[in-house]
């Protein structure tokens, strides 16, 4: 195979942080007004839409560890040009480039919405996108090391938010949660469905594999990782759903950042101003994630260097941002992308795990004739 | 510092012709051209001293250098009942350590300028050199620097003899290496390199002798320098290598596996690879029961944090993010900041700089004028600006609090850094907020994980994430759990360190 990954030891990481890889890849900025689009359709049934969703992405993440095991050691880019040939498979990585492209887009957009609406009214959206690829190009040009060291960081330093949330249920009424099971299997599913803005992320899986150190126990910690986000998001429903009615949650945007803001610590108030702040962190992982698979793609088609790839990358991307301005844009924006996440994350794996397992046959079978 | 690396590239290249041809001078055999060849190429100093014995042995040394007592009793006697012989005799029938023959003039120079007596028969055009160099050293004395209550309270002094056989001392193993080399093209300062043979990872070893054979400099004063010179990017504010002058200390960083370096005419050691954390700890640890170990170390971490980020946190909070703080501690804070006039970012900004002028003042001055600076800069400068109306109360304590938490580092070079990193801070957080500390949280931490120290990653144990070896980084276990040998120092090139592990403690086992 041609496509074949040439890697030294040195660039490789070890399995278990992988785990880290995956929690920091799904939670960015859905989870902060997630519970809105689920409630909508599944209302206080809305948790079990989530494992539903969880159980779907267990699924596709064992599609996705059975490709890539087929070729090994190669990353999507490489299993798409050796299924579909040379101009349709860098046509197919191009356009993956795109969507991964986008999806870095979505991020930065939406957090720097969330900073102009809460904390800083005044603040220019230019300046916030400005200062967030500084840190892109600083920490993508330190390697794939630097960047895992990020998503581990990310995941350790922020571990504390979800203690806060605890402060909330002084207000519950559990009585939301009953009755259990009353909406239909439809309305469930529809909520599971609406998920995938929050859910996607860790198909970056798909390219970090050839630079797992331990491949056979990779697959183990990204289980882990949706296990551990699972919870998070569950938790995350079950306080919202005891704290709002359903006519409130249909008016709150963020939900999270509004249980936030009723916190009151004997030294701080308005806590969701420093977790807006802080949540630089969380996204910031996210980023580097999405260009640095973006990079892996475009090597494939022409070998640049890293350091110019993302000067080229984050300038694209800073002057394409400048018209996207407003909350109903970025909303557009939101449902578009999800709707192209879903076919790309939850459909896409599975035909390519029926092209990949025909093509491993159809050899197997012309070889022993 | 840039242009001193550059002023001594050039004093490089210029001289370096010279000496090429300076190089293979043979040795006079006749007495009176071998002297006037001496003073020529030494440009006959005063305290060059020429004896002649007799009609044939001459005597050449330079004064202080050597030890008179043994020139008197041992090399004068020895040389008056040696008539007419041969360097080669001469050198058998003396009674001193260390006798060599030279042949190069140019070598010889340099030995008699370490401390060596030359002797010249005339006839020959070899040289018979005895060392029996004698220095002038301080005395040991307890570290000033790293002090600690509990612990040996013996420091290095400036003497590289006397340093390696204080470590030799705590460390009586055959397996420890010693390699000498001599770098700096106009003060040839010698330099040890010392390793635990089977302990210390070969890829380190190997990493630091390559990088002191390439050093191309025309002096070494001091091993702060040099650890400048080798670092991995000497371009961050951050040291990646540790100064010491605790020779236990020293020896406790060898046996876990790092290289050290000791420099002649320096009294700071120098430790590598080493890690950010390990620059919070203290020997002292160690020596504590280890739920006080732990404790003050968890204390020196967060002091870190206050320091950085306290004072920031303030002027970004009254700047920009008053509803942050509650409803009862507002009415003291904006009672205190009424009648200041500044923003709080000038009024961070000028506190910080009184601390900061205090603190070099200190320094600087001799120790007797010192506690007045207490007591100006505390006392009067303090209350003054508070009754004045420059600042608020509630500031001196913060910026207070932020000094002191910096003092807590038990690293002066890294106390160093956490005290200016403060300062762009204060900048970010009084024009953005609470972004701006973020932003430069993040640019810190993508900082921090890009650095490494020879080759090592800079934040291990924390990331790479080695379970095992965080029991001795951020806390400290009781010392059953710690291992001896962290996974940095002993990571082998290839991916067999398990073995190695193993193979390395059955030899620490053995020795």
């Amino acid at each position: 195979m041609k496509s074949l990954l040439q890697i030294s030891n040195d660039q490789k990481f070890n399995a278990p942080l992988l785990f880290f890889v995956v929690v920091t890849s799904q939670i960015a900025v859905g989870i902060q007004g997630f519970q809105r689009l689920i409630v909508k359709d599944a209302t206080h049934d809305a948790w079990i839409s989530i494992l539903l969703s969880f159980l779907f992405s267990h699924f596709i993440v064992y599609v996705m560890f059975k490709t890539l095991e087929i070729y090994s050691t190669n990353d999507l880019f490489g299993i798409q040009l050796d299924l579909f040939g040379k101009y349709l498979g860098h046509l197919i990585n191009f356009s993956y480039v795109i969507y991964v492209s986008f999806a870095f887009f979505v991020v930065l957009k939406n957090y720097t919405e969330i900073i102009t609406t809460w904390v800083f009214p005044n603040l220019s959206q230019v300046f916030i996108s400005g200062t967030l690829l500084i840190l892109v190009i600083y920490s993508f040009t330190g390697g794939l090391r630097v960047i895992i060291g990020v998503c581990f960081i990310s995941v350790v330093s922020t571990i504390w938010m979800l203690l806060l949330l605890l402060f909330p249920l002084e207000y519950a009424h559990y009585n939301h949660l009953l009755p259990v099971l009353s909406n239909d299997l439809v309305s469930i599913l529809k909520g599971a469905y609406s998920m995938t803005f929050t859910i996607v992320g860790f198909e970056v899986v798909n390219i970090l594999y050839p630079f797992v150190k331990d491949k056979n126990k990779a697959q183990k910690y990204v289980h882990f990782g949706l296990f551990f986000t699972c919870f998070v998001y569950v938790f995350v429903m079950i306080v919202t759903i005891v704290y709002f009615s359903n006519e409130q949650l249909e008016k709150t945007i963020w939900a999270l950042l509004t249980l936030f803001s009723i916190i009151k610590l004997p030294f701080i108030e308005r806590i969701e101003i420093i977790v807006i702040c802080f949540w630089l962190i969380i996204i910031l992982p996210n980023l580097c994630l999405f260009s640095w698979s973006a990079y892996r793609g475009i090597v494939r088609i022409k070998n640049i260097k890293g350091t110019t790839f993302i000067w080229i990358f984050t300038i694209l991307i800073f002057f394409v941002s400048l018209p996207v301005q407003s909350r109903h844009d970025i909303n557009r924006i939101n449902n578009i992308f999800s709707k192209i996440a879903f076919y790309v994350v939850f459909i896409y794996p599975l035909f390519l795990y029926i092209m990949a397992s025909t093509k491993k046959i159809l050899k197997k079978w012309v070889k022993s004739s | 510092m840039f242009g001193m690396k550059k002023i001594r590239k050039i004093n490089k290249s210029n001289d370096s012709s010279a000496k090429t041809e300076a190089k293979h001078i043979k040795i006079p055999s006749s007495k009176v051209e071998f002297i006037e060849k001496l003073k020529e190429i030494t440009h006959s100093p005063a305290d060059l001293m020429i004896k002649e014995i007799s009609d044939t042995i001459t005597i050449i040394y330079v004064d202080f250098l050597i030890d008179v007592n043994t020139l008197n009793e041992q090399i004068l006697p020895t040389l008056e009942k040696t008539d007419c012989a041969t360097p080669r005799i001469i050198k058998e029938s003396l009674l001193v350590a260390e006798v060599d023959l030279g042949s190069e003039l140019n070598k010889c120079v340099l030995e008699m300028l370490i401390g060596a007596v030359l002797i010249h028969v005339e006839g020959n055009s070899e040289l018979v050199i005895a060392k029996i160099s004698a220095y002038q050293t301080r005395s040991l004395t307890t570290p000033e620097n790293e002090s600690q209550v509990i612990g040996s309270q013996i420091g290095f002094n400036e003497s590289l003899a006397t340093n390696i056989s204080l470590i030799r001392r705590y460390i009586t193993n055959p397996n420890l290496s010693n390699e000498k080399y001599v770098i700096g093209k106009e003060t040839n300062t010698s330099l040890s390199v010392l390793y635990i043979k089977g302990i210390a990872s070969e890829e380190y070893v190997n990493t630091v002798r390559q990088r002191i054979i390439d050093l191309d400099v025309s002096d070494i004063l001091d091993s702060a320098i040099l650890t400048e010179l080798i670092d991995d990017n000497s371009l961050t504010i951050f040291p990646q290598m540790l100064l010491t002058e605790r020779p236990d200390r020293f020896c406790d960083g060898l046996l876990s596996g790092k290289v050290g370096i000791v420099v002649n005419g320096s009294s700071m050691a120098i430790l590598c690879p080493y890690t950010f954390f390990e620059f919070f700890q203290s020997r002292e640890d160690q020596n504590l029961r280890w739920p006080i170990a732990t404790f003050l170390r968890l204390l020196r971490f967060s002091a870190i944090l206050i320091s950085i980020f306290f004072t920031p946190i303030y002027v970004a909070t009254l700047t920009f993010h008053y509803e942050v703080i509650p409803q009862p501690l507002l009415v003291p804070l904006s009672e205190s900041r009424a009648i200041v006039p500044f923003p709080p970012i000038i009024e961070a900004l000028f506190l910080e700089l009184i601390i900061e002028l205090l603190r070099e003042a200190g320094a600087r001055l001799p120790t007797k004028v010192g506690q007045t600076i207490g007591i100006v800069g505390g006392i009067v400068l303090g209350t003054a600006a508070v009754q004045a109306g420059i600042t608020s109360n509630i500031l001196i304590i913060i910026i207070a609090l932020c000094a002191l938490s910096a003092f807590t580092t038990p690293n002066y070079v890294m106390g160093n850094v956490i005290r200016i990193l403060r300062f762009p801070i204060i900048f970010l957080a009084g024009f953005w907020g609470f972004y701006g500390i973020m932003f430069a949280f993040c640019l810190l931490i993508i900082h921090l994980l890009r650095q490494s120290s020879l080759g090592a990653p800079y934040l291990q144990p924390f990331y790479p994430p080695r379970w095992k070896d965080m029991a001795d980084s951020v806390i400290r276990l009781p010392l059953p759990f710690i291992n001896r040998q962290p996974i940095l120092t002993s990571r082998k090139v290839n991916d067999k360190a398990s073995n190695n592990n193993s193979s390395n403690e059955e030899k620490m086992k053995q020795s």
